[in-house]
């Protein structure tokens, strides 16, 4: 092979080296110049927040930030954590997980976050929690109500926790509840309608088994799965109106729950049979639907009244004069993810090292707005918070839009918890 | 022995670029340029290597990313398989790799074999279907893909030849050799006889074939050629996050890597890698200061692509042969004169 005269090469000279020197020269100070003005000043603890600012879920990710800077705000008015003050760095990953672990690990890198608060959505969250395994900074995930992020051994890490629901929690209470409704009326024939992908699937899965479990006769004829942002929803309609069912079962969530429910009432859906929607409470979900179907049983998300205590209205009136969005489900984790960085930061004093951090939260609890008896726990056991408001209501179409909350009991939570651990090998 | 004489200057070139990229990795004390350079790594790897077909080949394929999530995906499988770790121990790390490799070739090859008999469109879509099944497969297999949630659990790397890929700073060097070895050997491919066939198929496919060029096998040679490099962008990318995921099979990651491409120039070597860069940087300083980093980037494209009618490294390229050239045209008119 003789490719030399294909290709003339050009002698190096003296002026060529210098140019070329001068070229790494610039390069070099550009890489390493780069993140020192990135950096802030390094005095407060900086809490570094991925979460998603854009699409269609953005504004459960402002809900998000408006109730963790709301405590944060809080604990600076009151001196910091031994005169530091906290301050939250935000980063939108458009809900991506590669763009999540990335924001991770730029959050720490450039911003010099010392805490991590995940609130991204299911996917992403497995993804910054390999990062946070790896780069070693306390985090909490807010969000990700998916079982196995803490359940499942291979994902839990030391300084890893989660403030938010857990799916095997609220398919238990819904599961429960939705038996015993089943029972009263004898609704033998069920059918389900939730979005595609992994935490649809599963947590229908998860919801139907613990009916069964509860009510044996129960029969699943009819399960459609829209698409994830899916415009327009008359297959699935048809599909159920097909089916006859007696009580259908949704997770949809967001602008596709509002989307589903208002296409459904044109077809008069809900007049047909007994619906549970677990999603259904949030704010901006039930304010949106335009003819809220009354009667519909939807599953405990963020209220006012839920727990009804002057606790949990003041934090309500608080955060609604502070932001610009309604608090949703991912407010009150959020925020009290945010409760337990703080409590974990006061009790190390202020030092943010991922295991003393990890050490100090894990079976802690604190006074919260949003626990049953006003507290909530962080479980030692598996990193995961217990004690919320599990349980279902039933909507009627005007303020408050829910009402008869029916609070699951958390001794029959843990049971049949345990019970699922132990088939899926996790214990 | 021929190849190290006629490449000397651009082994001689990688050689010192992996030891600028060591130095910068390890002679500053912070994460930062580590990350960065490592994303760069593997993205710069999936532009570069697509570039492979777009500017040398001229077959505009929409589906590369496939090869990537590919990679990607068979490197932590293999990991996560605790019988293929606990068999292997430390060799397994490497054999993962060798595999990630050879097993992306051969699904390179396998679509490559139906796709570049079609030119044009046809060929932009059937890789973009290809690339969509792919994406579906993973979707849908969850018991073995995790699903839309991709590898769970992290990937476990043990130590090998006393480096320990668990190790940031060992991390960050093994990428850079891989990814230095993997840009010589597109400089090698593009340069040689064989690149300028590629040239040649690209500018005219008939005339090549004339020639006696046999076009489908070379196309083909070169689509796994570029798959296969893919692929070790996504182990290195499946190495950083300790997952993989199915975004990376997504049409939407083909699209960022062909952004690149325009973004840096096609028509000079390194131009999608500095596209990478460029593109890296600018989602990064957009990103502190608002939410809206798609509006921006796209502006930013769009004033590429009208404005400057190339990339960048195109533009500098062309602005310099122009100058070059009226420098001449200068000289020659003063030579007349005298």
């Amino acid at each position: 092979m003789k490719t030399s005269d294909i290709r003339p090469r050009r002698r190096i000279d003296r002026r060529t080296v210098l140019k070329g020197a001068v070229g790494v020269a610039a390069l070099g100070t550009g890489i390493s110049g780069f993140p020192a003005y990135l950096k802030a000043a390094g005095k407060p603890i900086r809490v570094g927040m991925p979460t998603i600012m854009s699409g269609r879920v953005a504004i459960l990710g402002e809900s998000s930030v408006a109730a963790a800077q709301l405590q944060i705000n809080r604990v600076n008015k009151a001196g910091g954590i031994d005169g530091r003050p906290l301050e939250l760095v935000v980063r939108d990953s458009r809900g991506k997980p590669d763009e999540a672990a990335r924001m991770t690990r730029d959050l720490v890198n450039n911003e010099g976050c010392d805490v991590i608060l995940d609130a991204e959505a299911s996917s992403a969250s497995f993804a910054v929690n390999e990062v946070v395994r790896d780069i070693k900074k306390f985090c909490i995930h807010s969000n990700s109500e998916t079982s196995s992020l803490t359940a499942d051994p291979k994902n839990q890490v030391p300084w890893v926790f989660r403030s938010a629901r857990q799916g095997i929690h609220d398919a238990v209470g819904g599961g429960l509840y939705a038996a015993r409704v089943a029972k009263e009326k004898g609704l033998k024939r069920w059918a389900t309608v939730s979005p595609d992908y992994a935490y649809g699937r599963a947590n229908t899965e998860e919801f139907m088994e613990y009916v069964k479990i509860f009510a044996p006769e129960v029969e699943i004829i009819e399960q459609t799965w829209p698409k994830i942002f899916q415009p327009d929803y008359t297959e699935n309609v048809t599909a159920l109106l097909n089916a006859q069912p007696q009580a259908v079962y949704s997770c949809l969530w967001g602008g596709d729950l509002v989307a589903f429910t208002d296409q459904a009432s044109l077809y008069g859906l809900f007049d047909q049979f007994e619906a549970f929607a677990v999603n259904l409470g949030d704010y901006p979900v039930i304010t949106a639907i335009k003819s809220l179907p009354a009667g519909v049983h939807s599953g405990s998300r963020y209220h006012k009244d839920i727990p009804d205590t002057p606790e949990n209205e003041a934090w309500y009136a608080e955060f609604m004069a502070n932001s610009k969005v309604l608090p949703t489900n991912w407010s009150w984790e959020n925020a009290t993810a945010m409760d337990f960085i703080i409590a974990a930061l006061k009790a190390t004093g202020g030092d943010t090292d991922a295991e003393k951090m990890g050490k100090a939260t894990a079976g802690m609890t604190i006074d919260s707005p949003f626990g049953a008896g006003g507290k909530l726990t962080m479980r030692d056991s598996d990193h995961t918070l217990v004690n919320y408001m599990v349980g279902y209501s039933k909507t009627i179409s005007k303020d408050p839009y829910v009402v008869d909350f029916k609070q699951t009991d958390w001794a029959d939570i843990y049971k049949h918890e345990e019970e699922w651990k132990k088939r899926n090998g996790y214990i | 022995m021929t190849l190290l004489r006629e490449f000397r200057r651009d082994i001689a070139i990688a050689v010192v670029a992996f030891l600028v990229l060591l130095a910068i990795g390890f002679g500053i004390d912070s994460p930062w340029p580590r990350d960065f350079l490592t994303s760069i790594f593997a993205f710069g790897l999936l532009a570069m290597s697509l570039n492979l077909l777009i500017g040398y080949t001229g077959l505009v394929s929409f589906g590369h990313a496939a090869f990537f999530a590919f990679g990607g995906y068979v490197f932590g499988l293999l990991l996560q398989w605790e019988g293929f770790t606990s068999a292997l121990g430390g060799a397994s790390v490497p054999l993962a790799f060798v595999a990630a490799l050879i097993g992306t070739a051969l699904y390179s090859l396998v679509i490559g074999a139906i796709c570049v008999r079609l030119t044009e469109i046809y060929f932009a879509f059937l890789t973009l279907a290809f690339q969509m099944f792919l994406y579906s497969v993973i979707l849908s297999w969850v018991s073995l893909t995790g699903g839309d949630q991709g590898l769970m659990g992290g990937i476990p790397r043990p130590p090998f030849l006393g480096i320990d890929l668990g190790d940031a700073h060992h991390r960050y060097a093994a990428c850079a050799l891989v990814f230095v070895v993997c840009v010589l050997i597109m400089r090698i491919v593009t340069e040689s006889p064989f690149g300028y066939t590629l040239r040649m198929i690209r500018d005219n496919a008939q005339r090549a074939a004339f020639l006696g060029v046999n076009v489908t096998r070379v196309k083909l040679i070169c689509f796994v050629v570029a798959g296969s490099i893919a692929g070790v962008g996504g182990v290195i990318l499946a190495l950083f996050t300790s997952g993989a995921y199915p975004e990376w099979a997504f049409w939407a990651q083909s699209g960022e890597a062909i952004f690149m491409i325009m973004l840096g120039g096609l028509n000079v070597f390194v131009g999608p890698l500095v596209g990478a860069v460029a593109l890296r940087i600018l989602n990064d300083v957009v990103q502190m200061y608002t939410s809206h980093t798609e509006i921006v980037i796209g502006l930013v494209i769009l004033f590429v692509v009208l404005g400057l009618r190339r990339g960048l490294l195109d533009f500098a390229r062309d602005w310099w042969v122009d100058r070059q050239q009226a420098r001449l045209a200068a000289a020659n008119r003063e030579g007349e004169e005298r």
